[in-house]
């Protein structure tokens, strides 16, 4: 009976943004884009999708994959080969067919993509025109879409998941439904700080030298850490089942984790945002991963806000209050039935949230902060028009790329508050 | 409503108080050595007066800007540290021996090895350079300095391997020479065979009371004195007020202008519901909205400023003046420079303001009591003006608390690309320049501002909904 109800919800939700032209166009053009930014390397590349080479078959781009997977070597012949300029056998080449860090020498200074370029044919011709040090803006545009979508929608998963998770509980237990033994609390607090003493602050060189390294060895060594972390309050709690023993210790206390997360809010909305995010990268290395991290991190206080407004209804609820009758255990409750209730209005945000994202990482990249030298956005691209007329395809075109993609996701976010909004109802 | 705003300011207490925490802790982080930064100093040449005397300069400055201090109260670390280590002057030994701690956790014997590197480096300064070891000494010093920045064993016994070659070649470097076996008898006698790694699992607090560099800069926050910049040497305060004109100066105006056009464009819109011409505005404004700034500010400039299309405006800077100057020329000359970055702060905020402006006076229009007053026989003018707009105003003045970190992130950009001497330029030089009671200052400024402008927000929402009220909470 209840997923009945539930299905219908969405297909009425489902139904409403369709009737929307305007965003569900958008979110076609979206999905074009995302289709653009996954498939990146076999629409811009300077290896061809298939070729011959010596008598042999070589299909590079999935090589390539292979090799950065470690599965796959570069034959001899392929190591140091420059792929530009090697006449193959046979050979099938990518739409465009340079990548984003190849330097047309004899089209360098800003060739705009109008006049005449020097180009052998015109397979080769630099359609949407170059930079100053020759590099193709086409290819550095589909590549760009790759980072603009990864970034988007990474960093709102990570505000998603911390904003949900966040938001549920304070809208959901309030200020007085959770309650802990004296010996819980205590012990908590205790193991809260031997778990990050041994978790991250006896480990805190093995953790930054695995920083240095690679994304793969830190995710090794934090989830180690985690594990100690985790295991050091799992034994706290287990402790506290001793401590209980004296009954001072049994007498329960509320958890206010309204107010607690309502504060955490206050803090992080109170510290202009672009100024936190460019004062932590400045500190630290540059990397896209880092700059996802830093945009999740702070852009949850919104979905935490929603979420918890949409729980304070529903906890009342009468299928809420039968699920207890039926003795389901609170959490089951909370996940199961309460945030699938609650969700659709987090898209929303979350729609806002990708377009403020991709506007943020081109604001950096325009700043010339926290993006690796080697990696090509949007903003970067944008960052080399300086004012002279001869830059201004250089403006134009990256320009629109950040301007659709920013205008599209809004857009959806607009279909999606009229749709979920039951005033609108036909 | 006093008591509700006495009760607001009690909250921003414990939230500033984290913010400062926040700030103080990324700063502590900062990479790179601001003593050294500051003083620009090579002590690494000349003679061992020489080395003392810029020692000596590099400790007193460190003293200057409170950094001879430990970090916070207290602090939580292993058995293996000293309590004293924040008395070892350079930032990038201090690291180094950090790092040894932590793989051997013998500090005694850190300690000898660290001072016996230092007489080393005092005793090379005093060898008479001549023909024969000019060489070899450069080597030594060279290896040196890097023994002072390194911990792998590995790289440690290549530079003892090293300096001992070096010794060979010369007859002259015998003092050199002792002392360097005493520098490789400490490390692989006491360090390496004396560590007591295990020490580093025994947590250790340590108390530093109020002597410390937090408590200290907090201090001096409270009462205005924000430290000296590390880019310029000027008071932070000064430099400060200097920039924080012409950003107010920019948000006061592009808040004005942005208030004053899109409400009446809201109000009309609304009214107008699903005319062409609300059809239009709202296209029209909502692509503004998505318009990214420095987007504008690069189009803006190159085809009205100064750009090789038209050169209505000055692209760069606020203009020059001169004393002679009279006041409305003065003006002119400002107002001139300005024109470009403040439609770039204004169009924004104007997009956003205007849309909400716009629902919100769309669902007052859509309640019974409009229906009545219209009902009345009452002129749409005052249905609208008075009756509907009234009550509309209620999201519009909350608003103003988001408008103005907005404001201060735009500022960033704008200023950046126009080369505005505001906050915003300020705050990313100071950034790009380590110079963290700059940073600490604009952080803390700026997290105060946008709380103030939250309150005001809430106090402005009641006296224009006299339903609501703070007083019964």
């Amino acid at each position: 009976m209840a997923t009945e109800i539930k299905q219908d919800y969405w297909s009425y939700v489902r139904r409403q943004f369709s009737s929307n032209k305007r965003a569900l166009y958008s979110f076609y053009i979206i999905v074009f884009m995302a289709m653009v930014a996954i498939f990146a390397d076999f629409l811009a590349n300077e290896k061809p999708i298939y070729c011959q080479y010596k008598g042999q078959t070589y299909f590079p781009i999935f090589r390539d994959y292979g090799v950065s997977l470690g599965l796959a070597k570069w034959p001899k012949d392929l190591l140091n080969i420059n792929w530009l300029e090697t006449t193959f056998e046979k050979c099938i080449r990518t739409p465009i067919p340079y990548s984003t860090t190849n330097q047309d020498f004899f089209n360098s200074g800003f060739v705009s993509p109008f006049g005449k370029q020097d180009v052998a044919s015109m397979r080769w011709r630099h359609w949407l025109g170059t930079d100053d040090i020759g590099r193709d803006i086409t290819a550095g545009l589909i590549h760009g879409t790759r980072i603009a979508f990864i970034v988007g929608i990474i960093s709102m998963s990570i505000a998603s998941f911390i904003g949900i998770l966040l938001g549920a509980i304070a809208g959901f237990y309030g200020d007085d439904k959770i309650q802990l033994s004296r010996a819980a609390v205590i012990m908590g607090i205790l193991f809260f700080f031997v778990g990050w003493f041994y978790a991250f602050m006896t480990r805190s060189y093995d953790l930054s030298d695995a920083i240095g390294d690679s994304i793969l060895s830190f995710l090794g060594q934090f989830s180690i850490s985690l594990l100690i972390f985790f295991g050091a309050l799992l034994v706290g709690y287990l402790l506290s089942f001793i401590l209980k023993i004296i009954p001072f210790f049994r007498t329960k206390v509320n958890i206010p984790v309204d107010i607690i997360v309502q504060r955490m809010i206050e803090i992080l909305v109170s510290i202009p945002r672009l100024f936190l995010i460019i004062a932590v990268i400045a500190i630290s290395k540059p990397g896209i991963v880092l700059i996802m991290v830093i945009i999740g991190l702070t852009s949850w206080t919104e979905i935490a806000r929603f979420i918890r407004a949409e729980l304070l209804k529903v906890r009342n609820l009468e299928y809420i209050e039968a699920s207890e009758a039926l003795g389901y255990s609170r959490w089951r409750i909370l996940f199961k039935h309460a945030i699938p209730n609650a969700i659709a209005p987090v898209l929303i945000t979350v729609a806002f949230g990708i377009a403020a994202a991709v506007l943020i990482e081109s604001s950096l990249s325009f700043l010339g902060i926290g993006v690796p030298a080697e990696v090509v956005t949007w903003g970067k691209i944008l960052a080399k028009a300086q004012g002279s007329k001869s830059q201004l395809w250089v403006a134009i075109f990256p320009g629109i790329a950040i301007f659709l993609t920013v205008t599209l996701f809004n857009l959806i976010g607009e279909g999606l508050t009229d749709a979920l909004d039951p005033r609108q109802k036909k | 409503m006093l008591k509700y705003i006495i009760k607001r300011i009690a909250i921003f207490i414990p939230t500033l108080f984290v913010i400062s925490l926040v700030t103080f802790y990324l700063s502590v982080n900062v990479p790179g050595d601001p003593v050294e930064q500051m003083l620009n100093s090579n002590s690494e040449m000349g003679s061992a007066a020489n080395a003392q005397a810029s020692e000596k300069a590099y400790i007193e400055k460190r003293k200057q800007l409170g950094l001879d201090l430990p970090i916070f109260y207290f602090s939580l670390s292993n058995a293996a540290m000293p309590k004293n280590l924040y008395e070892i002057p350079k930032k990038f030994q201090r690291q180094n021996l950090e790092r040894l701690i932590d793989k051997y956790g013998n500090w005694t014997e850190i300690s000898t090895y660290y001072q016996s590197l230092r007489k080393l480096e005092l005793t090379l300064a005093d060898t008479k350079k001549d023909s024969t070891n000019a060489d070899a000494l450069i080597n030594i010093k060279d290896k040196l300095q890097d023994l002072y920045l390194n911990y792998k064993d590995n790289v440690i016994e290549a530079d003892f391997a090293s300096i001992a070659q070096n010794l060979k070649s010369s007859t002259t470097l015998n003092a050199v020479n002792s002392d360097f076996q005493t520098v490789k008898n400490n490390y692989e006698k006491g360090v390496k065979e004396k560590a007591t790694p295990y020490k580093k699992y025994i947590p250790a607090f340590r108390w530093y009371g109020t002597q410390s560099q937090y408590h200290q800069w907090i201090t001096k926050f409270m009462v205005g004195d924000f430290g000296i910049s590390y880019q310029d040497q000027r008071p932070v305060k000064k430099v400060i007020w200097e920039a924080v004109r012409w950003t107010v100066l920019l948000s006061i105006i592009s808040i004005f202008l942005t208030y004053i056009i899109a409400i009446p464009l809201g109000i009309q819109s609304a009214a107008n519901k699903d005319s062409t011409g609300d059809k239009t505005i709202s296209t029209l404004l909502f692509m503004l909205y998505s318009l990214p700034v420095f987007w504008v500010a690069t189009l803006l400039i190159m085809f009205l400023g100064g750009g090789d299309f038209l050169g209505w405006f000055p692209a760069y800077g606020v203009g020059d003046i001169s004393d002679s100057d009279s006041f409305m020329s003065v003006a002119w000359t400002r107002f001139y420079h300005l024109v470009l970055p403040m439609v770039c702060y204004t169009y924004g905020g104007l997009a956003f303001l205007y849309r909400q402006m716009r629902g919100a006076m769309i669902n007052t229009l859509s309640q019974d009591y409009i229906r009545t007053a219209r009902a009345k026989g009452l002129d749409e003018k005052t249905v609208l003006w008075k009756h509907a707009f009234k009550n509309s105003l209620l999201p519009i003045i909350t608003l103003f608390a988001n408008v103005f970190p907005l404001v201060i992130s735009g500022a960033i950009i704008i200023e950046s690309k126009f080369s505005i001497p505001g906050m915003g330029k300020t705050a990313i030089e100071a950034i790009s320049a380590r110079n963290y009671p700059m940073i600490y200052t604009i952080v803390m400024f700026s997290a105060i501002l946008t709380m103030i402008g939250y309150l005001v927000a809430d106090i402005l929402y009641a006296v224009v909904d006299p339903r609501i009220s703070y007083n019964k909470k």
